[in-house]
């Protein structure tokens, strides 16, 4: 067996998931991790699953998209080698929540990833929150994970300085105080 | 992942609620420090306190940091200077009380509590010694808070005690005239005394606590006020029914656990840093002068004119109350005062109903039967009798006495300045009119002295 990462995209509408499990699953091929989402309309899955080793990738995504068609849904597909292990493992690091708000502009989200970027921040979830605080409001929220060697100060220095040049007020705490006022857990 | 509710709710907290960490409060037994010599016992105080204080401030500031919750203030507690200095006489505890001023502000802290005596049955030398040298010791330190345990539940009411602490706020407010009697802002005379509060003035290390420790403080009025705001304008609760107190109360509830849980959270977080136990998280509704950080506005939001109007005390037992419940499931370790303060002068819509006139003396009185504490940061005309503010005390310590809770007094008679003149204390304490004192005359009671016996109900075991 060997695992394939299988990615759709198009647009959201009963069904979607029901034709690719069926369709992965007459292939021979079993899910092991799955997650979708669904943003302005437009459903987006990734699905990784063990399949078959007389399997090929171009002969999977022909038996989807076909599929697909058939059903009536409408998504791209794409299939490749599902990459064995993930960026940080190994890499002691601490979960934060970065919030940055202030009139919607361009280029936003560009300037605060890329101070990430510079520090080898992996981002685990971005969201962007429109219209809450007023018409032209944006809120984005940056759920990232900071390498302990990074030094919190000057990471803050840096988001606070490029988020003043692009009209952000933006906070950096640690993501255990969402959790903490948010969430009942038992131990 | 975090729920886009979650973010903004905490945000709007942070940002717009004045939610914050009030204090954290290094407890330090002085108990190991003691000697009949004055120099060395004040060098082994100070070199005690420096041990364990050095990375108080900057541990706090990072830890607040981290969370983006800031830690306002940071202080120290120590055990009853009244016993650890017992052998000193009134010169010798004045000293003493220089040495603690000069710790707090190498350690720099802002407040440092403990020049305390506790009396409730008696006094002991080292008591009596404290209590005379109060005037001089509180005029000429700037960061030492005291506090006068003299009545408690167990043990009745030291009506001598009562007596004598009307006649020395009177003479702490006349060594402090320069500064509108600033002193007694200072001191605090208690029933049933938590032995771990880490709010000031009251805060004092007790006898049963461990050797060095860690107490929060959280507040949050306005994080309360705005929670009940939001769900009074939806005017349905979350099962589509009209909102009544029980979804009020609910709302409370819901939001002194969350605020309760910040304060563990960066509590136990300093104390892992610095390498100490973890003690208390004291969730006490703690106002500020600024508006929007007001246990008085809470009042109106649940519908009161103002605080002081019929319907005050209500309000404040089901405040005071979800309060308890709400931190009593956010931490194991809910400790100290716990509930609402009402101090006049450090909550501006409170400050104003009693300036106004909404807000009386007996108002307040009757309040604190249902609140954490008591008569707080009340200022007074200037040439209000010892035996009235004796009375005034004996009044609110019968309260804490029978009702088993804590009770305090902390009133500021303003030398030279009468009803209506403004006095102001300045930063948190705020400001405030002075406002009239029942009148008649409780002299022939107080000078009977001895002791009002423990009520029937202390005989428990």
């Amino acid at each position: 067996m060997k695992k394939l990462s299988i990615s759709f995209l198009g647009r959201d509408c009963p069904g979607a998931v029901s034709t690719v499990s069926q369709i992965l699953g007459q292939s021979g091929c079993n899910i092991v991790e799955v997650t979708q989402t669904i943003l302005a309309g437009e459903f987006a899955a990734i699905f990784i699953v063990q399949a078959p080793d007389t399997l090929e990738q171009e002969e999977l995504r022909r038996l989807l998209l076909t599929g697909l068609e058939a059903a009536g849904q409408d998504l791209s597909v794409l299939v490749r080698p599902a990459v064995e292990g993930q960026w940080g493992t190994g890499l002691v690091c601490e979960p934060f929540v970065v919030t940055a708000d202030g009139p919607d502009h361009t280029g936003q989200i560009a300037a605060m990833s890329r101070i990430f970027a510079q520090h080898s921040i992996n981002i685990e979830s971005l969201k962007a929150i429109l219209g809450e605080g007023g018409p032209n409001h944006a809120l984005f929220v940056f759920e990232v994970m900071v390498p302990e060697d990074v030094d919190l100060g000057r990471l803050r220095r840096e988001l606070m300085v490029e988020g003043k040049k692009h009209d952000l007020r933006v906070s950096v705490q640690h993501r255990d105080i969402f959790e903490a006022v948010h969430r009942v857990a038992s131990f | 992942m975090l729920s886009e509710r979650e973010v903004t709710s905490t945000l709007n907290m942070l940002r717009n609620e004045h939610l914050d960490v009030r204090t954290v409060t290094l407890g330090v037994s002085l108990f190991d420090c003691v000697s009949h010599d004055l120099q060395l016992f004040t060098d082994n105080v100070r070199a005690k306190i420096r041990r364990y204080a050095a990375q108080l401030v900057s541990v706090c500031d990072e830890v607040g940091d981290k969370y983006g919750i800031p830690v306002v203030n940071k202080r120290i507690s120590v055990s009853p200077i009244a016993v650890v200095g017992a052998p000193f006489g009134p010169d010798g505890m004045v000293r003493v009380c220089r040495a603690l001023d000069e710790a707090a502000k190498e350690a720099g802290v802002d407040f440092l509590g403990g020049f305390s005596a506790l009396v409730e049955k008696g006094f002991a030398k080292g008591d009596r010694a404290l209590i005379e040298a109060l005037p001089e010791a509180l005029a000429s330190t700037d960061r030492i808070c005291s506090s006068i345990n003299v009545a408690s539940s167990r043990s009745g009411i030291n009506m001598d005690a009562v007596a004598l602490m009307g006649r020395q706020i009177l003479k702490v407010a006349e060594a402090t005239r320069d500064r509108g009697g600033l002193g007694c802002a200072k001191l605090v005379v208690f029933a049933n005394i938590p032995q771990d509060v880490p709010f000031m003035a009251g805060a004092y290390l007790g006898v049963g606590e461990p050797d060095v420790v860690i107490n929060v403080g959280v507040s949050g009025p306005g994080v309360v006020k705005k929670a009940i705001d939001r769900a009074l304008e939806t005017g349905r609760n979350n099962r589509g029914q009209p909102m009544t107190l029980l979804d009020v109360a609910e709302v409370i509830k819901r939001t002194a656990y969350k605020v309760t849980r910040v304060g563990e959270m960066i509590g136990t977080e300093v104390a892992h840093r610095l390498g100490l136990p973890f003690g208390v998280a004291d969730l006490s509704l703690a106002p500020t002068p600024a508006v929007g950080d007001s246990v008085g506005e809470i009042f109106q939001s649940v519908g009161l004119s103002s605080i002081g109007a019929p319907g005050t005390t209500a309000v404040l037992a089901m405040l005071n109350d979800a309060v308890k419940k709400g931190g009593a499931f956010a931490s194991s370790s809910v400790g100290g005062l716990s509930g609402a303060f009402i101090p006049v002068s450090e909550d501006s819509s409170i400050e104003a109903a009693a300036t106004s006139g909404l807000l009386s003396l007996e108002k307040l009185e009757a309040m604190t039967s249902v609140c954490s504490v008591g008569l707080d940061m009340i200022a007074i005309p200037g040439d209000t009798p010892a035996s009235s503010i004796s009375g005034i005390i004996a009044d609110e310590m019968a309260i804490g006495m029978i009702n088993h809770k804590t009770t305090a007094v902390r009133v500021i008679p303003v030398p030279g300045k009468g009803v209506g003149e403004e006095v102001s204390f300045g930063g948190l304490l705020g400001k405030a009119a002075i406002i009239p004192v029942p009148r008649g005359d409780a002299s022939g009671f107080i000078n009977l002295g001895g002791r009002i016996p423990a009520p029937i109900h202390s005989l428990k075991n």
